[in-house]
C-alpha cells in the first residue's frame, strides 16, 4: 500500500510539475504550429479553409510587402544596433564600476517607465516630436534651428525613437548580467600581463560578454522586427513594418497572408533563438538568478 | 585603475540623460488630461479635472475598466502557481535547460505573432472571444517574468533548509508548504503583483483576442485608431500610468519588506 501510495503521489507530483510546461506548449507552441500550416490553407469567405497553397507566400514575397520584410529587417537591425551601442556603456559601468546595491537601484529605475504600457508612452512622442512640440521649441530657442523641424515626426526618426524607447531598457539586462557574473580576476590577469584598458577590453571583457550581447540583440530584435502599433502612430500614413502589416491583412480579412507573415517572423525569432540556445550558456545570461544545476 | 572622478560624472550625467529620455514620455498625458482649453496641445485654460468626470460617463469605457480588473486579478491569481512549478520543475526534472527556453519562450514571440496565432487557435476550436481568451493570452505573456521573480527568489534559498526536514520526517508537500513557501512568499506576491502590471499594460495581444469585450487598454487603442487622441483619453492614460506606478510601489515594498525578512529570518 505505501509503495502504491508513493507512486501515486510521484505521478501526482511530476504532474504538477510538468503543468506549467503543457500550458505554454497547448497555449503559445500549437497555436503557433497550427499558424505555420494555416498559411497554407486559402481563404474561404470570412475564414480559411483547408488546402495547400502557397499563394500567401507568394503574395507575400512577389509584392510590395517584401520591401516591409526588407524595412523591418532594416529597422529592426537599426534599433537593435543603436539600442545595444546605447545600453552597453550604462551596463558596463553598473556592472563593473558601482556598487552592486547601487546598480541595482539604478536598474529599477529603468524598469519603472518599461512598466508603463509602450502604447501610452509613444502618444506622448507624437507632442514631444510635433511642429509646436517641446524638442522643437526648444532647438528653436537654442538657436540650432529657425523654423521647427517637421522630419521629427511621423518619419524614420520618429519611428527609431519610439522603438529605442520602448525596447533599449530591456536591452541593459541581460548585458548587465552577463558583465556581472564575468570573472574579475580575468581582467585584473589581463592587466597585470601588460594589457591596456582598451586591449583588456576587447580582448577579455567584450568576448566574455557575449552571450549578454546576444541575449540582448533578441530583446531588440523581437521587440522591434514585430513591432505593430509604434509605426502607427509615430510612422505616419502608410509607414508599413511587418507588424502593421500584418494586422492590415487581418483588417482585409485576408488571414492566410496575416498567418504566413506571421509565421516567418516567428521563424526568424525562432532562428535567433536557437542560435542562442545551440552556442550560448543560459546561466550566463540568467546570471545568479538560477544557479542550479543545468 | 579606473576612470577618474572626471569618468564617473560622465557615466553618471549619461546615465541621467537616457533615463530622462524613458521618463519624459510619461508626463504629457497627464498635462492634457487637466487642461481647460479643449484641444490636445493648446493648454490655455485653468487645471480642470472634467475629463476625468467624464469618464465615469461612458458606459463602454466603464465595461472596459471591469473587465481589465477581472482578468487582471485573474491573472495575477493564475500565473505566480503556474510560474512556481515551473520554477519547481527547473530544480527537481531532468533538462533543466530545456524547461527554462520553453517557459521563457513567450517573451522572443512578437506580441502580433502570439495574439494572431491565440485568435486562429481559438476560432479553429470553436471558443467564443470573452475574458477567459484574455486571460490565457495575458498569463502566456505573464508567465515568463513571474518565473524568472520566483526563480531569482528561490535562488536566494537554501536547499539544506529542505533537507533537514526531510531528516526530520517531512514530506515533500510538507517540508514545501512549512520551510520553504514561508521563505519564498514574498517572490510569489511579487510575481503576481508584476503579473497584474503586464496584464494592465497589454494591448497587442488582447487585441486579437478580445472580440467584443473591452479592455481600458484596448479601449485606448480603438478610440485612437477611429477618432483620435482626446483629454478623455489622456486622462484615461494617466490614471493607468498612476495605477501602474502604484503597483510599483507596492511591489517595491513587498521586495524591500522580503529582502529584510530573508535576511532577519
Amino acid at each position: 500500500m505505501g509503495a502504491l501510495q508513493g507512486r501515486v503521489a510521484g505521478v501526482a507530483r511530476y504532474a504538477l510539475l510538468v503543468l506549467p510546461l503543457a500550458f505554454v506548449a497547448g497555449a503559445l507552441l500549437v497555436p503557433l504550429g497550427l499558424m505555420f500550416v494555416w498559411s497554407f490553407w486559402e481563404r474561404a469567405g470570412f475564414w480559411i479553409r483547408p488546402a495547400f497553397t502557397l499563394a500567401s507566400y507568394a503574395e507575400f514575397f512577389a509584392g510590395v510587402r517584401l520591401s516591409v520584410l526588407e524595412r523591418s529587417l532594416v529597422v529592426a537591425a537599426g534599433v537593435t544596433l543603436l539600442g545595444l551601442l546605447l545600453a552597453y556603456p550604462i551596463a558596463y559601468f553598473l556592472a563593473l564600476r558601482v556598487r552592486r546595491d547601487l546598480a541595482r537601484n539604478v536598474l529599477l529605475l529603468f524598469t519603472i517607465p518599461f512598466l508603463v504600457n509602450y502604447i501610452i508612452r509613444t502618444f506622448s512622442w507624437v507632442y514631444l516630436l510635433s511642429r509646436t512640440g517641446p524638442v522643437n521649441r526648444a532647438l528653436m530657442a537654442a538657436g540650432v534651428t529657425q523654423r521647427a523641424v517637421d522630419w521629427l515626426l511621423f518619419s524614420d526618426f520618429a519611428v527609431f525613437v519610439g522603438l529605442i524607447s520602448s525596447y533599449m531598457p530591456f536591452m541593459i539586462y541581460p548585458l548587465w548580467a552577463a558583465l556581472d557574473g564575468l570573472d574579475r580576476r580575468l581582467v585584473e590577469a589581463s592587466w597585470l600581463l601588460g594589457a591596456s584598458p582598451r586591449v583588456t577590453f576587447l580582448r577579455v571583457t567584450l568576448p566574455l560578454s557575449m552571450p549578454g550581447v546576444f541575449a540582448a540583440v533578441i530583446f531588440g530584435f523581437v521587440g522591434t522586427f514585430g513591432e505593430s502599433a509604434v509605426p502607427i502612430i509615430l510612422g505616419g500614413v502608410g509607414y508599413q513594418l511587418m507588424g502593421n502589416t500584418i494586422t492590415s491583412a487581418l483588417d482585409v480579412l485576408n488571414y492566410p497572408l496575416a498567418a504566413a507573415m506571421s509565421s516567418v517572423v516567428v521563424a526568424t525569432m525562432l532562428a535567433f533563438l536557437l542560435v542562442w540556445y545551440l552556442a550560448f550558456d543560459l546561466r550566463a545570461v540568467l546570471g545568479k538568478i538560477a544557479r542550479w544545476r543545468f | 585603475m579606473g576612470p577618474g572622478r572626471a569618468g564617473r560624472a560622465v557615466a553618471w550625467a549619461y546615465i541621467a540623460a537616457l533615463l530622462l529620455f524613458l521618463y519624459v514620455p510619461l508626463a504629457p498625458p497627464l498635462l492634457f488630461s487637466l487642461g481647460g482649453g479643449g484641444e490636445a496641445g493648446t493648454r490655455a485654460g485653468a487645471v480642470t479635472l472634467r475629463w476625468y468626470r467624464q469618464l465615469w460617463d461612458n458606459p463602454l469605457l466603464v465595461g472596459g475598466v471591469q473587465n481589465s480588473l477581472l482578468v487582471g486579478a485573474l491573472v495575477g491569481l493564475i500565473t505566480p502557481p503556474l510560474a512556481l512549478l515551473a520554477a519547481m520543475a527547473v530544480r527537481e526534472l531532468r533538462r533543466p535547460r530545456l524547461i527554462v527556453a520553453t517557459v521563457l519562450l513567450p517573451l522572443f514571440i512578437p506580441g502580433v505573432s502570439m495574439g494572431l496565432a491565440s485568435a486562429f487557435f481559438f476560432r479553429q476550436l470553436g471558443v467564443t472571444p470573452s475574458l477567459l481568451t484574455i486571460t490565457t493570452v495575458h498569463v502566456v505573456w505573464a508567465l515568463p517574468f513571474a518565473f524568472l521573480i520566483i526563480l531569482a527568489v528561490m535562488a536566494t534559498f537554501d536547499p539544506m533548509y529542505l533537507e533537514a526536514a526531510y531528516l526530520h520526517g517531512a514530506g515533500r508537500l510538507r517540508a514545501f508548504v512549512d520551510v520553504e513557501l514561508p521563505l519564498i512568499r514574498h517572490g510569489i506576491l511579487g510575481a503576481a503583483i508584476f503579473s497584474v502590471i503586464l496584464s494592465f499594460n497589454e494591448t497587442v495581444r488582447t487585441a486579437l483576442v478580445q472580440g467584443p469585450n473591452n479592455t481600458v487598454q484596448t479601449y485606448i487603442w480603438s478610440t485612437f485608431l477611429q477618432v483620435g487622441l482626446s483629454p478623455t483619453l489622456y486622462a484615461l492614460m494617466s490614471l493607468l500610468i498612476a495605477v501602474t506606478l502604484g503597483l510599483v510601489a507596492v511591489l517595491l515594498l513587498v521586495g524591500a519588506r522580503g529582502a529584510v525578512s530573508a535576511r532577519g529570518g
